[in-house]
């Protein structure tokens, strides 16, 4: 668990772009596993666990959508209602030509290039690349076949290397 | 071939971006996950004392039936027409009506009142 806490949180972070929050889901996806999967084989927990975590994941970000829809159906705007993180994140790519030129963290490209990516995608890429699963683990973490797996996966490089293609001297120098 | 290299160099890349993303988390915030990894590992406590907690029902269960027994054992029942009234009331708690039999018979009970024998029974005596 030590060794797959940290990972998970950097993970969280990136798709909930909130640190209390995300430390939050970390923590409720560990309870979680172990309150139904302790008794399973230790081989099992790692994707399990990031099972758990991409759903609480999806959790939070339906939840601020629901909330966005509603305070904007009241006419009102989230961050009048609380700390909306997503509002406070920093911008996409492009909407800020300073921040396109001093651009030097690669690592930022590459979240907010992942944040452009289908949900499934980012997925499979997060957790074939970032974290290191096997196709076999990812499809029991993602519920998904392993065929799926593949193509997410594959679709997600390619889709991540063209919009990162004028981050690449920068990816390179890493 | 070279734009699978170029694929897997990518990969590798961003592979090691994520890590040393991951290396840089302050310590404040490692403190923070293991204090989380700690309250999940109090739910595995938990839910094993709730396990013990579960298995001391049968146990007691069982303790509370040795008790009576050895109590009965000791204090033999008195002889019938003397039964204790509380021995009586645990047979009463005990016992099950037995419905099922009741049903099959209840045409058996319903021709026994039509019977003559039955239905003028008083005349005989008197």
């Amino acid at each position: 668990m030590r060794e797959v806490e940290a990972r998970a949180y950097r993970i969280a972070v990136m798709n909930i772009r909130d640190r209390d929050e995300a430390l939050d889901v970390v923590q409720d996806a560990m309870i979680r596993l172990v309150r139904r999967y302790a008794a399973r084989p230790s081989a099992e927990w790692r994707p399990l666990f990031y099972r758990i975590l991409q759903n609480r994941i999806r959790d939070v970000q339906r939840r601020r959508i629901v909330r966005s829809r509603v305070l904007s159906f009241f006419g009102g705007t989230a961050s009048e209602e609380e700390h909306d993180p997503i509002a406070e994140a920093p911008a996409a790519r492009g909407d800020d030509p300073l921040e396109q030129v001093t651009a030097g963290d690669a690592m930022r490209a590459l979240e907010r290039a992942l944040t452009e990516l289908p949900v499934r995608q980012r997925q499979a890429f997060t957790l074939r690349n970032f974290e290191g699963l096997d196709v076999a683990q990812t499809a029991v973490a993602m519920s998904c076949t392993e065929g799926s797996v593949k193509t997410h996966y594959s679709r997600a490089v390619h889709r991540l290397r063209e919009m990162l293609a004028e981050f690449g001297e920068e990816l390179a120098h890493e | 071939m070279s734009d699978e290299n170029d694929l897997k160099e990518f990969e590798r890349t961003t592979k090691r971006l994520f890590d040393d993303s991951v290396a840089e988390i302050d310590a404040a915030t490692r403190s923070r996950l293991t204090q989380a990894r700690h309250r999940a590992l109090d739910e595995v406590k938990t839910q094993r004392a709730d396990g013990w907690r579960w298995t001391l029902v049968p146990a007691g269960t069982l303790a509370a039936t040795a008790l009576v027994g050895w109590f009965i054992i000791v204090n033999p029942p008195p002889p019938p027409g003397l039964q204790s009234d509380s021995l009586s009331d645990l047979e009463i708690l005990l016992a099950e009506e037995d419905l099922e039999m009741l049903d099959e018979e209840i045409d058996f009970y319903g021709w026994l009142e039509e019977q003559p024998e039955f239905t003028n029974a008083d005349d005989g005596i008197g």
